[in-house]
């Protein structure tokens, strides 16, 4: 470990200079003849990544994306599953809306629904954190912990070898997350707000991840839902991302996080 | 019969602690190359990935970028006198860092991304003295 920062700058001067003796990579590679990569080696990004990126581009009515999620109506686990990852990506949007008592709700809001699909026990220090955090107004922290319970849900998911809900986890963030996305570009459209949305391969990998998912989650109604409107997605993000791209695309975000939020039952 | 039982159990312990001494150093490996650029206000993520790689092998992780975040990549290994390197390729193939190096058991790549897209993370076991080489990768973003 480093005990100082000048001491880690000359840390990363020592390896810069040893880089170069080091081989050139290439600078082309063929991706074709490449070995095949495969579906568990794509990385998801995590929210803040976006949420990162978005801070750059102005200052949007962030306290005007905020909804209310209604965590009182859970059904099966898929869709705790779903809403437990749109409730993490409403969290975002209440640090970007410096509204303490709303991220205080939601670290509660993420226990409760952790609890629901058996993973209490590894988010209640974030959870505990992320309160902590927003009394301190460490907006910051409160990201970091909100990334980390979205990172120790879906590790528990996958020792509890149910990796199937901790993609539904991820998938729940990137819906309202995308959703969030839309609302704010469609808002101030810009070429570099747009551009943000290109993301094929991930929505790719998402619907993949849904196919391959085993009969008794691909017959929830719900998830079938998730499926068509992710199949109705594909074409807008595959192409030039217009205006009027963006707000189909909010369209359709918006009816699915709607659908996670009510259709508890299906 | 007993004492056999007990080497067995002994034999299987030793190589599970060691498998996992291997990954779990790699991964301390990768988070000490990432650490200065922690200090430089860079976040880093709480994953990480990794395996094993034969030498000259390489690995490529498809990564959805986006346009003005500026990355890290870090990769280390357990293996003393091994060379890793990691490189960041666009969705065409196309060298996009904007700077890496390389020093033995630590490589790192930075990537201020163009725009918002797939990527790959190419990480290689370059040489070592080991016919697979533990090695693991986390990364930061600002």
């Amino acid at each position: 470990m480093f005990k100082t920062p000048v001491r880690a700058t000359c840390l990363v001067l020592l390896f810069a200079s040893h880089s170069a003796f080091a081989e050139a990579p290439p600078s082309r590679i063929d991706l074709s003849k490449f070995p095949a990569t495969r579906l568990d080696d794509v990385v998801v990004p995590l929210p803040s990544e976006v949420f990162n990126v978005l801070d750059k581009l102005g200052t949007p009515d962030w306290k005007g994306e905020l909804r209310p999620p209604d965590i009182k109506k859970r059904g099966a686990r898929a869709q705790i599953a779903l809403l437990l990852g749109s409730v993490i990506a409403e969290g975002f949007v209440a640090v970007e809306a410096t509204d303490k008592e709303r991220v205080k709700e939601i670290g509660r809001d993420v226990l409760q629904l952790a609890r629901g699909i058996g993973v209490e026990k590894t988010v209640l220090s974030r959870t505990n954190a992320i309160l902590i955090r927003a009394d301190e107004n460490n907006w910051v922290g409160v990201r970091r912990e909100l990334d980390g319970a979205l990172s120790d849900v879906k590790k528990a998911m996958i020792e509890l070898k149910d990796a199937q809900l901790a993609h539904l986890v991820s998938l729940g963030g990137w819906l309202r997350g995308t959703e969030v996305l839309t609302s704010i570009v469609g808002k101030s459209y810009s070429p570099d707000g747009a551009d943000l949305l290109n993301q094929p391969d991930l929505l790719r990998y998402f619907q993949q991840r849904l196919v391959d998912m085993p009969p008794r989650i691909r017959s929830n109604a719900l998830v079938g839902r998730v499926q068509r409107g992710l199949d109705e997605i594909s074409p807008l993000i595959h192409q030039k991302i217009t205006p009027a791209s963006v707000r189909r695309i909010n369209e359709i975000t918006g009816e699915i996080v709607r659908a996670i939020d009510t259709d508890a039952h299906a | 019969m007993r004492r056999l039982g007990a080497l067995v159990f002994l034999s299987v312990s030793v190589v599970l602690a060691s498998a996992f001494a291997t990954v779990d150093d790699a991964i301390s490996r990768a988070l000490e190359a990432i650490d200065p650029y922690v200090k430089q206000g860079y976040v880093v993520r709480d994953d990480q990935w990794g395996g094993d790689l034969g030498v000259r092998e390489q690995k490529a992780f498809p990564h959805t970028l986006f346009k003005g975040n500026d990355y890290w990549f870090c990769m280390g290994t357990d293996a003393d006198n091994a060379q890793i390197s990691i490189h960041v390729y666009d969705s065409r193939g196309k060298l996009v860092e904007n700077s890496s190096w390389q020093k033995g058991r630590f490589a790192a790549a930075r990537v201020i991304a163009p725009t918002t897209g797939t990527y790959y993370i190419v990480v290689e076991v370059a040489n070592s003295p080991q016919e697979r080489t533990s090695w693991a990768m986390v990364y930061a973003y600002k």
